[in-house]
């Protein structure tokens, strides 16, 4: 992962400051950077988003296709994890060099993505057994700037949200074979709900507190930290340590909590920006990469 | 301004893809109105009048444009059309909408936006800031049309207005949909439907019958008596030809029987893919050469094709009765084993509806508007159309357009489009065989004169890169007189190593028309001149046909030239192809050729070069018959044409000269080694023409007729078919050699062209030859260009471009070449027959010796050698006392009374014109020797009932 080299001398002061409750860009622990949002930037997917957190930069889009179910789940639909690690965000990605990462986040997406109330699969079925719609997330790296996983998280939920799947209609004679429709009203589209989408709070342990949404240089100064997914209504559906430092059980309680309360916030203001972005409706001026 | 337009397409393996495009918003387009200061000439081309005067119309007095909805352009086309309507603004959304659902209305509205004199504007505002719409939540593309055109009505009102008050300038939106009207009217725009506004032009009373009559509500006067089931809806078709439940075809209407028709279905070629129609319902209202869903019906009520002839002659709405009663006795003689599979018409897939010639029958009631329109072609039903010119239309032919056919109505209803002249009129029945044909022969448009090049027109040093320069060689043409489309050379010159060099030049048309422009795209169409009696339909230009392409003697031109190297046994040493230079040192015709072979007096290089090309020739023709090539017979007539009235007033067999052969010798070696040679550079898109060996069974008939001379005709090969051929003669009788090879010649296939990619049988049965293309003629056929080009990119001397090896688009091309070869050929064909009736009308009733051709079971056809002529002479009349007939299909010979016919009986026939019906004119014979009481006339007593009808005529004209 990207990393910075950091001075023993400057470490300490980020730790000590850390456990004053005041880090070196002024804010408390428990405060997120000011988020950028803006949905439907890409117009060629189904849905898309980007989202910039401080200097950490994620573009994501969704495309909707159509395929047949997997074989043990019949009458659902499924989602698809895609994620490219430009080598713009950091030379370190060049070459195969983001593919580790890559793979790395693709999988922790499925698994928080593996349960039945994150995304109602069963309204991306179209027939079952024989179609449904495939939707693929393909998710890239523009710039790193720290705490990937949540500006992630925050890119998915948001291109899901602006997500709009084509109606189709299954046509089926007396045969039995079946023709499938597409209607021709391009307003006429099925839509997610992202109610229950959960959002990774990463929590950094840094001396004897943890911090949420830690810089670059933050994370250099902690050994381990904890991946929280939380949903809207502060329901943990996923956890995760990585680093190579150990937390004892009681600081991984403290810090769940923490990630369940910063998770709510996050949620309830991430939402409140969406609604108020597609309340603008298609008058809406797009910044897209020009902002 | 920037805009991008999203839609969601399905892909072909069923997936769904959402498609994006830019588009871009301009303010600097123009509105068409001249001396508008806001958009000062930002347009450019055919625009709008200033001042619009000539429509006066009661409706709006005031001067005003047009703007019409894309339904009144796809239906109303015929008005629009007319030189009354003028000052028409076309919206971009409407000339894209017609031409996504209508390719011939969009060509033609293409052609009359051209047409400077109507002052038809394009405007193109899907990319106009102010008049581009988006689509809105809820609406679907055809609302959103809709509205597109309203707001540019509204758009158009508001800036005529600001450009200046007091012209009063008003744009008029016409349409035919009834709430996209009262929508336009609630937004302020001044609108009518079609009709209204049609009606509204008192000073041009004869557009009301160019009207389409659409309105379904509108025709109350219409029994409400449902006659037709419903057609189902396109989507439920499809499904039903997807899983089998239906099979989709091409309708036939039958010729003889206007209650049956018969579906071609589309697909295996190995199943049975004949299905009969039986019966007005189970037709039910399509119209030869639509594309139709069918349903096959159960076994138990299967048809045999019935041998009844049956024209519709009635006349009223109410004798759909009487038709039930008709249909009844089809099915009577019913043989079990005729039994074919019977099906009915279950929907329309697609309409190939195009106007139809013909003639009006005027209806009984003196009043009435409402008259029915009788097409030449019998396959086609009768169409009711509205006219208050009945009086003036009727004896003429005329075309008329179908509109459409309801549910309750007998006929289809349609509407006037163009009165094309009287019934006999030289000219007009050109037009009638031409359009009946559908050989393309308007003029030239501007688009495609405009890839000429410019006169005066020399060879310049450009022009000469790649080719060689053969001006100085003893180049000569023979053709038959007047022609003026010369497009083959000869040379003949001996060599130093005593060999013989023998060029053969044609005329480099792929020079002049290059791959893709319009005057190609034109060419590509026409695909062949056509030549009638006293007419040239030209493929292309004249400026090229006659001038820069013909090879004219005396002139630079350039050619195309295949020279071989040749011993003096006409066996091919070396063979080059070159594009070349040349100048022809002579026209000949055949005539001047061969005088100047025979006449020992003179020696000079052209009558030398001749002798040796003679020679050649000569071995050419021996070898190749010793090949087994057919010499096939088909009696060619020329007339003689009286110079002043252009009327035929004599007709004679064609002649055939020892020059004749030897042309055609040097054109069928040229043919041959071009086809080699691009068989062999482009073994899968060489476009080669092939004649396949007719079935066996196609000789019967030709075996069987020798046999009745005691002449032996074998058919297992084309050799054998040759010898015994030339075997067969006769002392007694020597026309009878003539005879069957002209029967021969029906027995034959047709040759066609093909892409070599998609064959593998390439052989060519007539010439006997493994290979065959055409090459030589490329200024009267367009397979030669092509040739041309292929073989341009084997030499290296031209490039090449994607279509020339697209295998697929190559053989789409044959399968247009092959239409029109058939159709121009039909087309000459009724053009020489027209001629034939010209000549016997004025020549009175002669009698004549002829040949019995073939024998059928109530009639036998006759051939009379004098003048080329085939007909048929019945022995079943309409109200006549039928005579003893008694056919035996072995021999085969037909017995009346105590008299019997074979083939190849001499007889003597009455020739006289039959006009008594008067659209389908026709020769008429009846037997005049052998003598068969109460069937054969006397030769001096002429035929009373048969003039009658014309005298009759010419009473009431009185």
């Amino acid at each position: 992962m990207a990393s910075v080299a950091l001075s023993e001398a400057e470490k300490v002061y980020i730790v000590h400051g850390v456990q004053e409750d005041l880090r070196v860009d002024g804010r408390g622990c428990e405060d997120y950077r000011y988020v950028e949002v803006e949905t439907d930037v890409v117009s060629n997917t189904s849905g898309s988003a980007r989202v910039k957190l401080g200097h950490t930069d994620i573009l994501v889009g969704v495309k909707a296709e159509m395929g047949t179910p997997k074989l043990e789940k019949p009458n659902e639909g499924y989602l698809e994890f895609f994620v490219d690690c430009s080598a713009n965000a950091t030379p370190e990605f060049e070459g195969r060099g983001g593919d580790d990462l890559g793979t790395e986040i693709a999988n922790t997406l499925y698994r928080i993505f593996n349960n039945k109330s994150s995304v109602d699969l069963q309204s991306l079925c179209i027939s079952p057994r024989e179609h449904c719609w495939i939707l693929y997330v393909d998710v890239l790296l523009l710039e790193c700037g720290g705490n990937l996983f949540d500006t992630i998280c925050i890119a998915v939920k948001a291109a899901l949200f602006n997500t709009r799947i084509p109606r189709v209609r299954v046509l089926e004679d007396e045969e039995g074979s079946k023709d499938i429709e597409l209607s021709d009203d391009p307003y006429d589209c099925i839509r997610l709900s992202v109610d229950n989408v959960p959002c990774i709070v990463t929590l950094c342990k840094i001396g004897y507190r943890h911090v949420v949404d830690a810089t670059l240089q933050e994370e250099a100064c902690s050994l381990a930290s904890l991946l929280v997914s939380v949903t809207s209504t502060g329901v943990v559906t996923c956890m995760r340590k990585v680093g190579k430092g150990s937390l004892d059980p009681e600081s991984i309680f403290e810090m769940m909590e923490t990630g369940k309360r910063v998770g709510k916030v996050l949620h309830a203001s991430l939402q409140s920006v969406l609604h108020k972005e597609e309340s603008l409706g298609p008058k809406r001026q797009k910044v897209g990469f020009l902002g | 301004m920037l805009k991008s337009k999203t839609f969601l397409k399905k892909t072909r393996a069923g997936g769904v893809m959402k498609i994006v495009r830019e588009h871009y918003l301009r303010d600097d387009i123009g509105c068409g109105a001249p001396g508008c200061a806001a958009c000062d000439g930002a347009h450019e081309g055919p625009v709008l009048e200033p001042q619009p005067v000539d429509p006066a119309s009661s409706l709006c007095p005031q001067p005003h444009y047009l703007l019409p909805d894309t339904n009144v352009l796809l239906h109303q086309i015929d008005v629009l059309e007319d030189p009354a309507i003028r000052n028409v603004i076309v919206l971009q959304t409407v000339l894209q909408e017609v031409r996504n659902r209508s390719a011939p209305v969009y060509k033609r509205i293409r052609d009359v936006t051209n047409n400077q004199e109507k002052h038809f504007y394009t405007f193109t505002n899907e990319h106009h800031r102010e008049t581009y719409v988006e689509q809105e939540q809820g609406e679907n593309a055809n609302d959103r049309n809709d509205r597109a055109i309203r707001v540019a009505a509204k758009w158009y009102n508001e800036h005529l207005k600001k450009m200046s008050a007091e012209n009063h300038l008003q744009v008029i939106f016409i349409t035919n949909d009834k709430k996209n009207k009262e929508k336009a009217i609630e937004e302020g725009i001044p609108a009518f439907t079609c009709e209204e506004y049609v009606k509204s032009l008192t000073a041009n009373p004869e557009l009301i019958d160019r009207l389409a009559c659409l309105s379904e509500e509108g025709n109350e006067i219409e029994s409400g008596r449902i006659i037709f089931s419903e057609h189902l809806p396109l989507s439920k078709l499809q499904q039903g030809i997807k899983s089998g439940t239906y099979l989709q075809g091409t309708f036939r209407a039958s010729r003889e029987n206007y209650l049956e028709a018969t579906v071609w279905v589309h697909g295996d070629p190995e199943e049975d893919k004949e299905i009969i129609l039986q019966g007005l319902k189970n037709l039910n209202r399509a119209v030869h050469e639509d594309i139709v869903a069918v349903e096959l019906l159960p076994k138990n009520q299967w048809v045999a094709p019935s041998s009844v002839v049956l024209h519709d002659e009635g006349q009223n709405e109410d004798d759909v009765e009487k038709e039930e009663e008709r249909e009844r006795t089809l099915k009577t003689a019913i043989n079990e084993k005729m039994l074919k599979p019977t099906g009915r018409v279950v929907g329309i897939i697609k309409r190939n509806w195009r106007p139809y010639c013909g003639m009006l029958s005027k209806s009984d009631i003196k009043e009435s508007r409402r008259h029915l329109f009788t097409p030449a072609d019998r396959r086609i039903p009768r169409i009711r159309i509205e006219t208050r010119q009945a009086s003036a239309l009727e004896g003429r032919r005329i075309i008329v357009a179908i509109d459409g056919w309801p549910r309750n109505s007998r006929y289809p209803n349609g509407h006037f489009v163009k009165n094309l002249g009287d019934v006999g009129d030289k000219e007009t029945e050109t037009e009638v065989l031409l359009l009946e044909h559908d050989v393309p022969h308007q003029p030239f448009s501007q688009a495609v004169l405009s890839f000429l090049p410019k006169m005066p027109w020399s060879i310049t040093e450009k022009d000469m890169k790649n080719r060689e320069d053969l001006r100085h060689l003893c180049v000569c043409s023979v053709d038959p007189p007047g022609c003026t489309d010369i497009d083959d050379a000869l040379h003949c010159r001996e060599l130093e190593n005593g060999n013989v060099e023998v060029g053969v030049h044609i005329a480099d048309v792929s020079h002049f028309i290059r791959p893709g422009n319009a005057l190609d795209q034109e060419s590509a169409r026409r695909g062949t001149t056509v030549y009638l009696c006293e007419k040239r339909i030209d493929m292309v230009p004249e400026l090229l046909s006659s001038n820069l392409c013909s090879l004219r003697c005396n002139v630079d031109r350039l050619a195309f030239s295949c020279i071989w190297e040749m011993n003096h046994n006409a066996e091919i040493l070396k063979v080059r192809f070159t594009k070349s230079a040349i100048n022809s040192k002579a026209s000949l015709t055949y005539a001047e050729a061969q005088m100047r072979i025979d006449s020992a007096a003179m020696n000079d290089d052209i009558t030398t070069s001749l002798r040796g090309l003679n020679k050649l020739a000569k071995i050419l023709k021996k070898r190749r018959i010793e090949k087994g090539a057919l010499t096939l017979s088909s009696p060619e007539v020329r007339f003689h044409m009286d110079s002043e009235t252009h009327d035929p007033i004599d007709l004679q067999t064609k002649e055939l000269r020892e020059t004749n052969s030897m042309v055609e010798e040097f054109m069928l070696l040229a043919n041959i080694s071009v086809a080699k040679k691009i068989h062999e550079e482009f073994s899968e898109h060489a476009l080669l023409r092939k004649h396949p060996a007719p079935p066996p069974s196609n000789y019967e008939i030709l075996v069987k007729a020798a046999k009745s001379k005691n002449l032996e005709i074998k058919t297992d090969t084309a050799k054998s078919l040759a010898d015994s051929l030339d075997r067969a003669d006769s002392r007694t009788f020597p026309y009878v050699n003539t005879l069957l090879r002209i029967l021969a010649t029906r027995c034959m296939m047709q040759a066609v062209y093909f892409c070599s990619g998609m064959d593998n049988d390439f052989h060519h049965y007539g010439l006997a030859s493994p290979i065959y293309t055409h090459f030589t003629s490329p200024i009267r056929r367009y397979a030669d260009i092509i040739v041309h080009r292929l073989l341009a990119v084997a030499i290296g001397a031209d490039c090449t471009y994607p279509e020339l090896t697209d295998k697929h688009k190559l053989a789409d091309l044959c399968k247009n070449l092959n239409f029109r070869h058939k159709m121009a050929q039909y087309a000459q064909r009724a053009s020489v027959a027209f001629h034939t009736q010209l000549f016997f009308k004025s020549k009175g009733i002669v009698s004549e010796e002829g040949y019995i051709l073939f024998v059928r079971k109530n009639a036998i056809v006759v051939l009379i050698p004098k003048y080329g002529l085939e007909g048929t002479v019945f022995f079943e009349e309409k109200d006549k006392p039928k005579p003893r007939l008694i056919y035996d299909d072995e021999i085969p010979s037909l017995k009346i009374e105590d008299t019997v016919f074979h083939i190849f009986d001499k007889v003597k026939v009455k020739i006289m014109l039959d006009s008594s019906n008067l659209q389908h004119q026709k020769i008429r014979m009846s037997l005049v020797e052998p003598q068969i009481p109460g069937i054969s006339i006397s030769a001096d007593n002429p035929n009373m009932d048969i003039d009658e009808p014309e005298r009759k005529k010419k009473k009431r004209e009185k």
